[in-house]
């Protein structure tokens, strides 16, 4: 290395170091609110799991007992399977549901805008307020939904074999297919990408494979599933993250008891009461360390399988 | 210019954080309206939303008309089981409010957590004695050999109410009241009826007191049981008779049929459509402030206070405290004027007078002439003769708020035949007691 060249490294190295040194001022109060709001409270949830702890007193090291605990508490079997079912039925669904309307609202109709509108309208409704009105809408005796059912027959179908009418949110059986059914109401969350996703699919090859004579659920399945894999992909993944959390529903319908009997007891809600209520903090940190390593899993299991029906435009594969 | 940017930003974040404290304090009190406060100004937090908020402010008023030399702030913080951590971070931080509200059963608990301080000192001081105060309100309170709150208001729950209509209307004598568990059961049996749809009236719903715990506690007692050996430190919801008490609660879902009473309780109305109010219950248990929402709400109705029916072998006239008290919180800054505060409110002949008649609730302190003034009142008087005569709190104990989770449940069990009223309650018990041996462990 010549002296002059030595010398340019340098003067490049000082002005790169300035330049970092800047960067990481400037972008301090982010890299400080990460380290302080997030890193911290992360860290410290780990060690509180391994303690007794009230949120007053000092913490008292318990080493796994938290988690020897949450393997023979029968409530959080409980809440864990009440979570898998609600997520093994409403993400499905909410997909499939939210994949047709975008379908039906990507046709060349009159008043388009306005019919998409009107279904993504329920999704900006606040949590809370379709939680209540929901609790009308199911009511046994006087709900919109049950006066339907009965209008349309349904309901003599169950008197037929013999099954008593549903009490929705009353009734141990029916109230997590109440919850649901009602997640459905906000399938316009995922419609809208999805209708944005179908905007990408090439007219072309609707084109061929029109003259070659496929019929359009051939086209559905072989063009339109195809490149909407990866935004119907997506739409699992926040699915089954949020299943998993699901919480403000069922807290506001059952007034934070998870009844009757259990039956909406979720998983991140029995995790809340521990907390809140019994003031069991240490234990609530280890049932959500644990509910992490279980999204993770399922995650992972979604991104492995992911390579089978997942296409990328321009992927090489 | 770069650089003198960079130095203008670095002596900026240098100076916040020097003087952080003058600044967070000034937007606490400009934009936060935090306890930034005069030296004679105290902050007070309080459970009352609504109507209520008014009338405790218009008692707060006559505090400070009658102490012209402390200021009193007053904020609503919803205050119940699952509302707390607003209280509880505040604690944490050192910065808590000068009193706080306490539910009476979570003194035990919310003091073995070390968010109170106990009150020993002031109390001697101000010369309260125990007898003062009706004996539940007092057991409530001191908890481990001290005094941790003082009882604002004392709830004696319940009165039992019934509707007269309703009872002319099935053909009852609208003045005879059920006096057994057996009675109310035939009473019961005429006063429901039921439609196309199902039920459209029920006589009473045994586990819908006002939750499912709050029902076991009241016909545990009055069905002679109890829930907790204070001496042994024993959880006994299992109690033979708390057993008792559940399998006739459950009675009631085998003989109307569970999903029929559900169905019919998802379609109560609340306010002027309260089923009580409207004939779809015939009985029920009346909570001391359904006085004022039945005037409010149904001026025309007609109905009877008295005593909770019991068994035979029972425990007659049964009742237990329910309410609010002050405290202390642990970190207070200016306990003196806080405890005048207190001392006014819930420890004064005038001040509890004052508190009882303008939010119309009891005061926990007996002396209170305001008892003079509505024992003999039609609506009041039922539940003044039931407070004097009240025997239960809830369990003393630092795991209440899971007693009360484990109840709960095995109520739900039971109720919807998961499980026998006995295996639901060994249930709790076991796993209250677990709990309570962990708390106590920890000390």
């Amino acid at each position: 290395m010549t002296k002059k060249q030595r010398l340019t490294h340098k003067k490049v190295s000082h002005a790169r170091r300035a330049d970092l040194r800047n960067g990481l001022l400037f972008s301090s109060p982010v890299i400080i609110g990460l380290l302080l709001f997030t890193v911290y409270p992360v860290g410290a949830s780990l060690y509180y799991s391994f303690c007794n702890y009230t949120g007053l007193k000092p913490p008292t090291w318990v080493g796994m007992a938290n988690y020897h605990r949450l393997l023979t508490d029968p409530l959080v079997t409980k809440s864990l399977a009440n979570t898998a079912v609600f997520a093994a039925f409403s993400v499905p669904l909410g997909v499939a549901v939210a994949f047709w309307l975008a379908l039906l609202l990507n046709q060349k109709v009159r008043g388009m805008a306005l019919f998409r509108t009107l279904f993504y309208l329920p999704s900006i409704v606040p949590t809370v307020a379709t939680s209540v009105l929901w609790l009308w809408v199911l009511n046994p005796q006087y709900g919109i939904l049950p006066g339907i059912l009965r209008g349309i027959g349904v309901y003599s179908l169950f008197h037929m074999f013999g099954i008593p009418e549903p009490g929705w949110m009353a009734d141990p059986m029916w109230a997590k297919p109440a919850l649901i059914l009602m997640s459905l109401w906000g399938a316009g969350g995922s419609m809208i990408i999805f209708l944005a996703g179908l905007q990408d699919v090439p007219q072309d090859l609707f084109d061929a494979a029109e003259v070659d004579g496929a019929t359009t659920l051939h086209r559905t399945i072989h063009i339109t599933l195809p490149f909407m894999s990866p935004y119907i992909f997506f739409s699992i993944v926040m699915g089954l993250i949020g299943a998993a959390q699901y919480f403000t529903q069922a807290y506001v319908m059952t007034g934070g008891q998870g009844g009757p009997v259990n039956s909406t007891l979720f998983y991140a809600m029995y995790l809340f009461q521990n907390a809140f209520h019994f003031f069991k903090m240490g234990y609530a940190c280890a049932m959500a360390w644990f509910l992490f390593l279980v999204i993770l899993a399922a995650t992972i299991i979604v991104f492995k399988s992911s390579a089978r029906f997942v296409y990328y435009q321009g992927d090489a594969k | 210019m770069r650089k003198v940017v960079i130095i203008a930003l670095a002596v900026v974040v240098i100076g916040l954080i020097w003087f952080h404290k003058p600044v967070f304090s000034y937007i606490d009190a400009r934009f936060l309206g935090a306890t930034v406060s005069s030296p004679n100004e105290i902050v007070i937090w309080h459970p009352w939303g609504g109507t209520q908020k008014e009338l405790f402010e218009k008692v707060v008023k006559e505090f400070e008309r009658t102490h012209p030399d402390i200021k009193v702030k007053i904020v609503f913080t919803p205050n119940d089981l699952s509302n707390n951590q607003k209280f509880f971070s505040s604690v944490a931080a050192g910065k808590p409010p000068d009193v706080t509200f306490v539910d009476g059963p979570q003194v035990s608990e919310w003091a073995e957590q070390g968010a109170l301080q106990p009150l020993d000192k002031e109390v001697a001081a101000t010369g309260i004695k125990p007898g003062d105060y009706f004996t539940p309100c007092w057991k409530q309170n001191y908890y481990d050999g001290h005094v941790w709150a003082v009882t604002y208001c004392a709830d004696p729950n319940f009165a039992f109410a019934w509707n007269k209509k309703t009872f002319r209307d099935a053909g009852l004598d609208p003045n005879k009241p059920p006096k057994t568990i057996a009675e109310m059961d035939k009473l019961a049996e005429k006063l429901t009826k039921s439609g196309s749809r199902g039920l459209t009236s029920i006589g009473i719903i045994p586990w819908g007191q006002f939750g499912n715990a709050n029902s076991m506690y009241t016909w545990g007692w009055a069905f002679g049981g109890s829930f907790y050996d204070e001496k042994t430190h024993k959880v006994t919801a299992n109690d033979p008779k708390n057993v008792k008490a559940l399998e006739w609660m459950c009675s009631y879902a085998q003989k109307y049929g569970l999903t029929n009473i559900s169905n019919l309780a998802q379609g109560f109305g609340n306010l002027d459509r309260n089923p009580f109010y409207i004939g779809q219950l015939g009985m029920g248990c009346f909570h001391i402030s359904q006085v004022v929402d039945a005037r409010t709400y149904a001026p025309k109705l007609d109905y009877g206070l008295g005593y909770i029916p019991s068994p035979q072998g029972g425990e007659k006239h049964s009742s237990w405290i329910g309410g609010w008290c002050m405290a202390l919180p642990r970190g207070c800054k200016k306990p003196e004027l806080a405890w005048k505060f207190i001392k006014w409110m819930c420890a004064d002949v005038k001040g509890t007078a004052v508190a009882g008649k303008t939010q119309d609730l009891f005061p926990g302190y007996r002396k209170s002439t305001y008892f003079d003034e509505i024992k003999s009142d039609q609506r009041y008087g039922p539940f003044v003769e039931i407070l004097n005569q009240c025997k239960h709190q809830r369990p003393v104990m630092p795991a209440q708020a899971y007693y009360m989770g484990a109840l709960d449940r095995a109520v739900g069990q039971a109720v919807y035949g998961k499980m026998t009223p006995k295996a639901a309650l060994d249930q709790a018990t076991k796993e209250t007691q677990r709990e309570l041996d962990l708390r106590l462990a920890g000390k």
